[in-house]
């Protein structure tokens, strides 16, 4: 028994970068995959809230009620148990493929949320980036940009006229939106001259106007975050820019042939864009796992005297953790709001919002931000 | 082995394969998946190849920009799968397609790497190192977007400037030949 | 043994093959222009592993002026053929003969 504890404890220690790339990976895994089911609840709820009505309150667990909680579990299982079909009509490779595609890249893009600073483990420091490569949120960007594939080849694969149609609006609307983005993020990155997550979330831990405020993003260049929570919401193909699917018009859109598993699983590539996007945002804008006017580094040092070193560092990951996820749960709150709030956009309304409001909003944000830091850098 | 030499290797294989696949579709939206693959193997060995940016920039651009518009444009127009018909290739051009081959070849073995070699060193260039020159303009190895945007802004400051123009050029082509089109067809509609 | 870079060029000579295979064997425009950007992704494969040989950075900054240029190329291209589809109802590279005598 000691002989297989001290095998396991050598193996752990030679191999400590695979063994914590592979357990941040599953950590952020479990995270994304957690999200669906809580806002498939969340969704309902609150809808139910905004209409005065009761909405989903009697599954529950173990014979509890929990608020309905159990309700998720209950739909999934009635999901997992319908037919699965495929319409005759269909290309069936890439009706097949295509809510994959859509489910991987939000399951993937999630990878790149730093989901707390850093932890210490046996003398080996840990970075709790899963994915921390240079180029730092191009990442994410570029995740967030694979992911009109999987509404696209929806629309086409499905031989049907409404999907086709909602396929080819998306894949406008994201290309159209996706300019706003990149725009509305790059005064970040010059403010913090850098482009990667953490050195971005370190430098807002520093306290802003005397300490009266957190060197936030969110109040370093508003217009950015303004911009960017908007076009998050094209991104993602929520209310109020869900032209692909749009009830009203084109039936479901997209997905107007797909049922059972396949169709919840377009939802769980889309919750865990819309989670990955609301922490990007919160990292970027709000301080990511930072707490106001207590940084990591701080919050490390005070815990150490409680606990011993190491697990001091595990303590604040997991508080930096909670408020991370704290933080982005503000904005997935407001996604489920604003769609029960806000009218669907005309069609030729969005395309202008997109390029004739946004997009020369974020030049000009730009323009002024680059000036103005050019100006401090100088001085 | 190493672990990144065989994953390259793989990447660069399935690249190619794929590419194969790709001009034997039928269908052009099925071509224009097969190519997105492709281009994400190829950025995977960019980062393998440690250029970061242009890892990221190849999906943002290539696959998540241009190939979204060569699909919406598949998709709007919604053509029937092709019937494949090859030939039309003329001996003359067979023959400078072999020669290009040819070229390729002799460039790619031994020899012409040798002369790579050379032309490299006697431009002050040593094969892994960084020149001379480049070493004050650059950061540390590992800083590869702050590397591409030092040499961008420094040494192709023009280049990048006639580069925008050209973009600016086509948005501006583009939409004259589409918008004339679709004018006329709001009138006869 | 070879290494990275160097494979690199040898796949990006094969890319450039397939993708100019592509180029010559297909009748179709659409086809046609994925093919070319086949060939530029070699060439930009070509960049990246050269970049990497002479330690250089000048590579990846090429590379993304072809990438620029692909963007322009594609922009152009479709409105082309969109313009061309609307005109004579075919994308075929045969059925485009009215300006040959």
């Amino acid at each position: 028994m000691e002989g297989t504890v001290g095998v396991v404890t050598q193996f752990l220690d030679s191999n400590i970068g695979l063994v914590a790339a592979l357990g941040k990976i599953a950590l952020a895994l479990v995270i994304a995959l957690q999200v669906a089911p809580i806002m498939v609840w969340v969704e309902r709820r609150q809808a139910a809230f905004i209409q005065r009505r009761i909405g989903p309150n009697r599954v529950g667990l173990f014979g509890f009620k929990l608020f309905g909680l159990g309700q998720p579990l209950a739909d999934t299982i009635k999901l997992l148990f319908k037919e699965d079909f495929v319409p005759k009509q269909a290309n069936k490779f890439f009706y097949i493929l295509a809510p994959i595609v859509t489910a991987v890249i939000g399951l993937v893009a999630i990878q790149g949320i730093p989901l707390a600073k850093e932890i210490v483990v046996g003398g080996h420091t840990i970075n709790m980036q899963p994915v921390n490569l240079n180029a730092g949120f191009l990442y994410l960007f570029a995740m967030s940009a694979l992911g009109v594939y999987g509404v696209a080849l929806a629309g086409w694969s499905s031989n049907n006229k409404y999907a086709l149609l909602g396929g080819l609006r998306a894949s406008a609307q994201m290309i159209s939106y996706e300019i706003a983005m990149g725009l509305a993020l790059l005064p970040m990155v010059f403010i913090y001259g850098t482009l990667d997550l953490q050195t971005m979330i370190a430098a807002q831990s520093d306290s802003l106007l005397f300490g009266v405020l957190p060197n936030w993003g969110i109040f370093l260049s508003p217009i950015s975050f303004v911009i960017f929570v908007i076009t998050m919401f094209a991104e993602t193909n929520r209310l109020p820019f869900d032209l692909a699917e749009g009830e009203a018009e084109l039936v479901a859109g997209f997905l107007v042939e797909y049922g059972s598993m396949r169709w919840s699983l377009f939802f769980l590539g889309e919750y865990a864009m819309m989670f990955t996007l609301s922490a990007l945002t919160t990292c970027v804008f709000l301080g990511g796992y930072e707490i106001p006017w207590l940084s990591q580094t701080e919050l490390v040092a005070l815990l150490t005297p409680i606990f011993s070193a190491e697990p001091a560092t595990w303590v604040a990951s997991l508080i930096g953790l909670t408020v991370l996820l704290a933080k982005t749960a503000i904005f997935m709150f407001l996604f489920v709001q604003a769609r029960f709030t806000l009218p669907r956009f005309r069609y030729d309304q969005l395309m202008r919002v997109g390029w004739v409001y946004l997009l020369p909003l974020a030049l000009v944000n730009v323009v002024v931000l680059a000036l103005i830091v050019g100006i401090m850098r100088l001085t | 082995m190493d672990l990144n030499f065989i994953a390259f290797v793989v990447m660069g294989l399935a690249a190619t394969i794929l590419s194969g696949v790709m001009i034997t579709r039928r269908w052009p939206v099925s071509a224009a998946m097969v190519l997105i693959a492709v281009m994400t193997l190829l950025a995977g060995m960019f980062g393998l190849l440690e250029a970061h940016f242009a890892a990221a920039a190849q999906i943002i651009v290539y696959a998540g920009a241009i190939m979204v518009v060569f699909v919406f444009v598949m998709m709007l127009l919604n053509l029937p799968p092709e019937e494949l018909r090859y030939g039309g290739v003329t001996w003359g051009e067979m023959v400078l397609i072999s020669l290009g081959v040819l070229v390729a070849i002799v460039l790619g073995t031994q020899v012409g790497q040798g002369l790579l070699t050379q032309g490299l060193e006697s431009m002050g260039y040593a094969p892994g190192q960084t020149p001379a020159h480049a070493k004050s303009l650059y950061f540390a190895a590992d800083e590869n977007v702050k590397n591409v945007a030092a040499t961008m802004f420094v040494d192709y400051l023009w280049a990048f400037e006639l580069v925008s123009f050209l973009i600016l050029a086509a948005v501006i082509g583009s939409i004259v030949i589409a918008k004339k089109r679709s004018a006329e067809n709001a009138n006869a509609a | 043994m070879l290494t990275l870079p160097e494979i690199g060029l040898y796949f990006s000579f094969l890319l450039f093959l397939v993708g100019l295979a592509g180029v010559m064997f297909r009748k179709n425009i659409l086809f046609m222009m994925v093919s070319v950007e086949i060939l530029l992704n070699a060439a930009n494969l070509a960049f990246v592993s050269a970049s990497k040989i002479t330690g250089t950075i000048d590579g990846q900054v090429v590379m993304f002026f072809v990438m620029a240029v692909a963007a322009c190329e594609a922009a152009v291209g479709l409105a082309l053929i969109i313009a061309l589809y609307r005109t004579k109802a075919s994308i075929e590279a045969d059925d485009l003969k009215a300006l040959r005598g």
